[in-house]
């Protein structure tokens, strides 16, 4: 199914949001002594950790547990799911923090489904949560919304009109979520990077919410996706460099925290008990073939900022949790390419992501192999398959070629009634093809 | 002399004989020998791209029946030489033509005195073949004053079969160009695939001039 290009609104929104995250990054970038041999060193971290991940992973669990914590395996999001609604049992409300695999693994309407309410308390996911929708960013959830459609939103939630105005809305925002931290029996949060030799988790975010989230909660829960390892505190230095440069052009991000297992005796705050749920659903598998690359993704969304295809559509017309040129990779890999045989196309291969990518991979080299696969595995429909083989059986002889081309031009005069040339002709004029051909002109 | 084999490329033989004949213009008046080898079609990319190795796979045993891998081969094409380039088994002397003239040290015929120009960079010849400098270069030679686009990094929107399985974005991927370009007397590209793409919307919408870079060098675009 073709993409559809956005509305007039939300595409000035994405626009402008996109531009400056780019813009921001490319500012970031320059300012590195050498960010080309940087963005090596994360690439080799990233595929030192992943090579070996059932290691790695050992050391990790062996860490947080000795720190106080707890691990939980999980070989599929439904796993996951009923890992944490049990841990949530008797509790009655859950503050979230901002978390791509609990939307990967629909977490809320389990919790939901459990009798747990569950809130979001990042601001951009609490607007969303407010208008029933789900990020279309990775990184800036709500970035098609304007501040006049959040003070519509926040508005509903009092009763009162609140202005339009960054202070008064992130104000308002505060006011409504109080209540959420104050009596919140558990904490859930996502989880940037886990450190194997100390067994820490790493949360990179722009909001305070995300502290409150961990410490004030009886319970705190982090969903790591099992991919995001990282084996030494000085390989995460390395990532953390990376990070906010590449979304949002900071140095650092306002909070930048390392948790290292639930409160300890001599400590004021923190919560009682940690439990990391470390969810695969499909990433051991995307290890052990040829688009293992894919798994070194920090999840920066600068990918997105730069894709001329995001740019028009918008993270929703991918249909999916994650969008842009990685989600276009990456969820065909996790849910099945037979259930996904749309998005490995949702791309010019203009390669404007590979080039934006901090740990370099190629993702659009990885998009040419999804294609190749769905015609290898026979899931590109018959009639192109079809069309590929006879064009390329005929256009491939050389008498064949200049005989078919020599009517090309009485041919080209029918190419609008039906299949590509009627589409292509429904905003374009249709090529024409030249009286004589340029190998007969000579 | 230097002799060069040139290569058309599919959309240049078909539907623009003419830039391919003002690229061989180029090349002579740079002092090349140019042999056309008559066997040569189209190099496949279509086929590759769209996941049909099979198919493309013909159409490198073609090339390597019609192109010597000993010779330099010059197309009016970033794209195509970069299929060549990155995606062919053997190694072929390939290069884009603006590449080859710039690296030949080749002095374009000032035709463009005070025309203001906007170069689209294509999107393989900038990222694929890192080759952004040479075609502004050669422009800038020719007497071109060079406006900058406000995108330069946007692609226009062709990518092959994309531009019929998202048509829709497609083409508001090339409007976008088209306006990005339009503060310009004429856009200029060093791609088959983006004129064509360009030139389609253009002539729909009634608006902008898009020319081939081998024209605008060879002719001049007053």
């Amino acid at each position: 199914m073709s993409f559809p290009v956005l509305d007039e609104h939300p595409r000035k929104a994405t626009d402008a949001a996109t531009l400056r995250l780019f813009r921001a990054r490319t500012a970031a970038w320059a300012s590195l002594d050498d960010v080309q041999a940087l963005r090596d060193r994360a690439y080799e971290i990233r595929m030192r950790a992943i090579d070996d991940l059932d290691a790695h992973l050992g050391q990790f669990v062996t860490a947080l547990e000795a720190a106080g914590g707890k691990a939980h395996l999980c070989a599929t999001a439904e796993e996951a799911r009923a890992t944490v609604a049990r841990l949530c049992s008797g509790a009655s409300l859950a503050a979230k923090s901002k978390s791509m695999l609990s939307e990967e693994i629909e977490l809320n309407g389990a919790l939901a489904a459990a009798g747990v309410e569950v809130v979001e308390t990042d601001l951009g996911e609490y607007i969303l949560q407010l208008a029933g929708e789900h990020p279309v960013h990775i990184i800036a959830p709500a970035i098609e919304k304007t501040k006049e459609d959040v003070a519509r939103l926040l508005s509903a939630v009092e009763g009162v009109a609140i202005e339009p105005q960054l202070e008064a809305l992130a104000q308002a925002a505060r006011r409504q979520l109080q209540r959420v931290f104050q009596q919140a029996d558990v904490g859930i949060t996502g989880a940037n990077f886990a450190v194997c030799e100390t067994g820490s988790i790493c949360l990179v975010t722009n909001e305070g919410n995300g502290g409150l989230v961990t410490s004030l909660p009886r319970m705190h829960i982090a969903l790591l996706g099992v991919e995001r390892l990282v084996p030494t505190l000085d390989d995460l230095s390395v990532l953390l460099q990376l990070l906010a440069r590449s979304g949002t052009g900071q140095t650092l991000t306002t909070y930048t925290r390392l948790l290292t297992g639930p409160r300890h005796a001599d400590e004021e705050d923190g919560p009682e008990e940690l439990h990391v749920v470390v969810v695969d659903n499909g990433r051991k598998r995307i290890r052990d073939s040829r688009y293992k690359e894919m798994l070194a993704c920090i999840r920066c969304g600068a990918c997105l900022n730069v894709c001329p295809i995001y740019r028009q559509s918008g993270g929703a017309a991918y249909g999916t949790v994650y969008s842009g040129p990685m989600g276009a990779v990456l969820v065909p890999l996790l849910r099945g390419l037979e259930r996904e045989p749309g998005l490995p196309h949702a791309s010019s291969l203009c390669g404007a992501c590979t080039a934006a990518c901090p740990v370099k991979i190629p993702l659009h080299e990885l998009l040419l192999e999804l294609r190749r696969d769905l015609v290898g595995e026979r899931i590109a429909p018959r009639a192109e398959r079809f069309a590929f083989t006879v064009w390329s059986l005929l256009w491939s002889r050389p008498p064949l070629y200049r005989l078919s081309t020599r009517f090309v031009r009485f041919g080209s005069r029918f190419a609008a009634l039906a299949g590509p040339g009627r589409v292509w002709a429904a905003g374009r004029a249709l090529p024409q093809p030249a009286r004589r051909r340029y190998r007969d002109m000579r | 002399m230097r002799r060069v084999q040139l290569f058309a490329t599919c959309l240049g033989d078909l539907l623009f004989p003419a830039a391919v004949a003002d690229a061989a213009a180029l090349l002579r008046g740079a002092g090349c020998d140019i042999e056309f080898p008559p066997e040569q079609t189209c190099c496949g990319q279509p086929a590759f791209n769209a996941g049909h190795r099979r198919a493309a796979a013909r159409f490198e045993q073609t090339f390597a029946r019609a192109f010597s891998s000993e010779l330099p081969i010059v197309c009016p094409s970033g794209s195509c030489a970069s299929m060549v380039a990155h995606r062919m088994k053997t190694h072929y002397d390939i290069w884009e033509l603006s590449a080859f003239l710039d690296a030949i040290g080749a002095e374009p015929p000032a035709r463009n005195d005070g025309v203001r120009i906007a170069y689209h960079s294509s999107c393989h010849l900038l990222r694929e073949l890192g080759a952004d400098d040479a075609p502004r270069r050669l422009l800038e030679r020719s007497g071109a004053e060079l406006v900058p686009l406000a995108r330069p990094d946007l692609c226009c929107g062709f990518g092959g079969t994309f531009s019929v399985r998202h048509p829709e974005v497609s083409v508001a991927m090339a409007d976008d160009k088209l306006a990005d370009g339009g503060r310009a007397d004429v856009l200029v590209t060093a791609d088959p695939g983006c004129l064509m793409q360009l030139q389609a919307r253009g002539a729909r919408l009634g608006t902008g001039r898009v020319v081939h870079l081998a024209t605008a060098l060879a002719r001049g675009v007053a």
